[in-house]
C-alpha cells in the first residue's frame, strides 16, 4: 500500500514539475510572474483535446504541435503585454507583470467559457486506464508516459540552456541583463523566445493534465497554485530544482491525502508554502540567499 | 489648508446626502442592492488600496480575507450571537489569516507576498468548497422584518469609516513609511524604516477591513454559498476598481467602484458573461498606459486646460 502511494506520488509529482517549469523559466530569466500560466495550460489542453477529438491524434504525438501553437501565443503575449515592461526596475516589473496577467487570466478564462463552455473535458485514448504491474504496485501507462515527458522536457531544456548560443545568452541575461546587453546580447529577443518557450511548456503540461485529470476554462488557477508551490519549494528563480521539487510535492501530497484525507489536499500545499517561506525562503535547492 | 476644508465639506455633504437618501424617498430594491454592493466594493477596494496603492504590496488573494469574513460571520451569527459580535469575529478571523500568511511572506520581497496571498485564496477556495459543499441558510428569525435599509446603513457607515481610516493612515507617520517602502524598499530599510513592522501593521488593518466587508455581505445576503466568496472574482473586482480609479489615492478607489458597479450593471445585461472580458481588457490597458488611473487622467486634463490659455498668451 505504501509503495503504491509512493508510486502515485512520483507520477503526480512528475506532472507537478512539468506544470511549474515554464513559469520558473520565465520568472527566472525575465522576472515576469505569469499568473496566466494556468490558463495557458488549459489552452494547451484544449489544443490537444481538439486534435484528439477531431482528427484522433494521439495526445503524446500531439505534444510538438501543441508546443508550436503555444509558442506562438507566448510570442504574442510578450510582444503585446510584456515588452512595454521590460525596461522597468525589477520590483515594478514583477508587480506590473502580475497585475497585467491577472487581468489577462480574467479575459482568457471567460473567453474560454464562451468558446468551449465550462464543461469538463478530458482526453481518453484507447490505452486510458491500462496498467502495468510490478511487485503489487500498479502503474498506469499514462502516468509512465507523463514521467517520460517530464524527463524529456527537463533534459531538452538543460541541453538548450547549456549547449546552445541561445542558452548562453539566456544564462547571461539571467545573471545580469545590463552587462549582457553591453556584451551585445539582444535582450529583447532573449526575453521574447524565453516567453515563447515558457508558454509552450505550459502547453505540454496542459496536454498531460487533459490526460491525467480534466480541463475546464476556469481550471487554470488551481494549476497555477500547484506551479507556485513548486516554484517556492525549488526557490524562486531556480530552474534546476523544479522537477525534484515537483516530485517532492507529489510525494508529500500523496502521503498527506492518505493521512488527513483528500478534502484538505490544497491546505497541505498552502502549509508547505508557509513553512518554506518561514524557514527556507531561498528554496530547498538554492544555497545563496538571493534577494530574500 | 483651505483646500482640505473644501474637500472635507464636500465629502460631508455627499455622506449626509447618502444618509438622508432612504429617508427622503422610497428607493427601489434593485437600486438599494446596487448601493449596498457599492459600499461592499468600496470597503474592499480601500482595503486593497491601503496595501497595494500605498505600501506597494500586491495582494492577489483579497478574496481569502473577504471570504473568511463572510464565512465566520455567517457561522457565528448562525449560532445565535448578535450581529455586531459576528462581524467582529469575522474581521478578527481575517486578521488571523493575515498573520499566518503575512508574517512569513512580508519579511521577503513583494513577489512572495503576492504568491502567498494568491496561494492562500486558491487553497482556501478548494478546501472550503470541500468542507462546506452546500449553501448555508440562516436561522429563520433572521428573515423576520428583513429590510435592506439597515444593510445599507451598515455598509455606508463602514465604507465611510474605512475610507477615513485609509485617509488618516496615509497622512500619518505610518503613511510616510509606506510611501518610502513602496518607492524604494532598500532605501527605506537603509534609512532606518522598520519595513517589516509597518508592512505587517498595514496588512492587519487591510485584512480587518476585508473581513468587515465580508460581514456586511453576510448581513445583506443571509444565505451563503461559502466557497463562492473565495473565488478570484472577489479579488479581481476590488483590484480593478482601485487600479482603474487610481491606486494610492483616497478618491480613486471610490471612483473606480462607482464606475465598476454601474458599468457592470449595464454590461451584464447587454453582454452577459462577456462583460468580464471587457473589464479585463480595460484593466490591462489602464495598468499599461495609465498607471495612475482615473485620478491621473483627470489631473492630465486639468493641467492641459490650465496650460491652454497661458500658451495662447505667449
Amino acid at each position: 500500500m505504501i509503495a503504491q502511494v509512493i508510486a502515485y506520488g512520483i507520477v503526480v509529482g512528475a506532472l507537478y514539475g512539468l506544470v511549474a517549469i515554464g513559469l520558473a523559466l520565465l520568472f527566472g530569466v525575465a522576472r515576469y510572474l505569469n499568473i496566466t500560466h494556468g490558463s495557458f495550460m488549459m489552452m494547451g489542453g484544449y489544443v490537444s483535446f481538439w486534435l484528439f477529438t477531431l482528427w484522433h491524434v494521439d495526445p503524446f504525438a500531439s505534444v510538438p504541435l501543441v508546443m508550436l501553437v503555444m509558442f506562438l501565443i507566448g510570442l504574442i503575449l510578450y510582444k503585446t503585454l510584456f515588452s512595454p515592461l521590460s525596461k522597468l526596475p525589477e520590483g515594478l516589473k514583477i508587480n506590473n507583470s502580475m497585475l497585467i496577467t491577472f487581468g489577462l487570466l480574467w479575459v482568457l478564462d471567460n473567453a474560454g467559457i464562451l468558446l468551449w463552455t465550462s464543461d469538463m473535458r478530458r482526453v481518453t485514448p484507447s490505452y486510458f486506464g491500462a496498467m502495468f504491474e510490478i511487485f503489487d504496485v500498479r502503474l498506469p501507462f499514462i502516468g509512465l508516459g507523463v514521467i517520460g515527458l517530464a524527463l524529456l522536457v527537463v533534459f531538452a531544456l538543460h541541453l538548450l540552456l547549456t549547449k546552445t548560443y541561445f542558452g548562453k545568452s539566456v544564462r547571461a541575461t539571467t545573471q545580469d541583463w545590463e552587462a549582457a546587453k553591453l556584451m551585445g546580447i539582444n535582450i529583447d529577443r532573449t526575453y521574447l523566445v524565453t516567453c515563447g518557450i515558457g508558454v509552450a511548456l505550459a502547453g505540454v503540461a496542459g496536454t498531460a493534465i487533459a490526460l491525467m485529470y480534466s480541463i475546464t476554462p476556469g481550471g487554470g488557477l488551481e494549476w497555477l497554485l500547484i506551479a507556485l508551490i513548486v516554484l517556492v519549494l525549488a526557490g524562486l528563480g531556480n530552474i534546476k530544482g523544479i522537477l525534484i521539487a515537483g516530485v517532492m510535492l507529489g510525494l508529500v501530497e500523496a502521503v498527506s491525502v492518505y493521512v488527513v484525507g483528500a478534502p484538505y489536499r490544497a491546505a497541505v500545499g498552502l502549509a508547505i508554502i508557509v513553512l518554506v517561506l518561514m524557514f527556507r525562503p531561498q528554496g530547498l535547492f538554492t544555497r545563496r540567499t538571493r534577494g530574500a | 489648508m483651505a483646500g482640505n476644508w473644501k474637500r472635507f465639506l464636500a465629502s460631508g455633504i455627499i455622506v449626509a446626502f447618502l444618509v438622508l437618501l432612504p429617508l427622503l424617498t422610497e428607493i427601489r430594491t434593485d437600486t438599494m442592492s446596487l448601493l449596498i454592493m457599492l459600499c461592499i466594493y468600496v470597503i474592499l477596494a480601500q482595503s486593497w488600496n491601503l496595501m497595494g496603492g500605498y505600501a506597494g504590496q500586491i495582494n492577489l488573494g483579497l478574496a481569502a480575507f473577504f471570504g473568511c469574513g463572510v464565512l465566520t460571520t455567517r457561522l457565528i451569527w448562525g449560532v445565535g450571537a448578535p450581529f455586531y459580535l459576528a462581524i467582529l469575529a469575522g474581521s478578527i478571523a481575517a486578521v488571523i489569516l493575515a498573520a499566518i500568511i503575512g508574517i512569513p511572506s512580508l519579511r521577503l520581497r513583494g513577489v512572495y507576498f503576492a504568491i502567498g496571498t494568491l496561494a492562500l485564496a486558491e487553497a482556501l477556495r478548494i478546501v472550503v468548497g470541500n468542507v462546506f459543499p452546500s449553501t448555508l441558510y440562516p436561522s429563520p428569525d433572521h428573515f423576520v422584518g428583513f429590510s435592506l435599509v439597515p444593510r445599507y446603513y451598515v455598509g455606508l457607515a463602514l465604507a465611510v469609516v474605512t475610507t477615513a481610516v485609509v485617509h488618516i493612515v496615509a497622512n500619518s507617520r505610518l503613511g510616510l513609511a509606506l510611501l518610502a517602502i513602496r518607492d524604494d524598499e532598500e532605501a527605506a530599510k537603509v534609512t532606518g524604516v522598520n519595513i517589516f513592522k509597518y508592512k505587517v501593521i498595514v496588512f492587519i488593518i487591510s485584512s480587518f477591513m476585508a473581513g468587515l466587508a465580508g460581514g456586511v455581505f453576510t448581513y445583506y445576503r443571509l444565505s451563503i454559498m461559502p466557497y463562492e466568496q473565495f473565488t478570484a472574482l472577489w479579488t479581481f473586482g476590488p483590484v480593478m476598481a482601485a487600479a482603474i480609479g487610481g491606486a494610492g489615492t483616497i478618491i480613486g478607489p471610490i471612483a473606480g467602484c462607482i464606475f465598476l458597479v454601474i458599468v457592470e450593471d449595464w454590461f451584464a445585461l447587454a453582454l452577459g458573461e462577456a462583460h468580464y472580458i471587457v473589464f479585463g481588457i480595460i484593466f490591462i490597458l489602464v495598468i499599461l498606459f495609465l498607471p495612475g488611473g482615473m485620478v491621473e487622467a483627470v489631473d492630465r486634463v486639468r493641467k492641459f486646460l490650465v496650460r491652454l490659455p497661458s500658451s495662447k498668451a505667449d
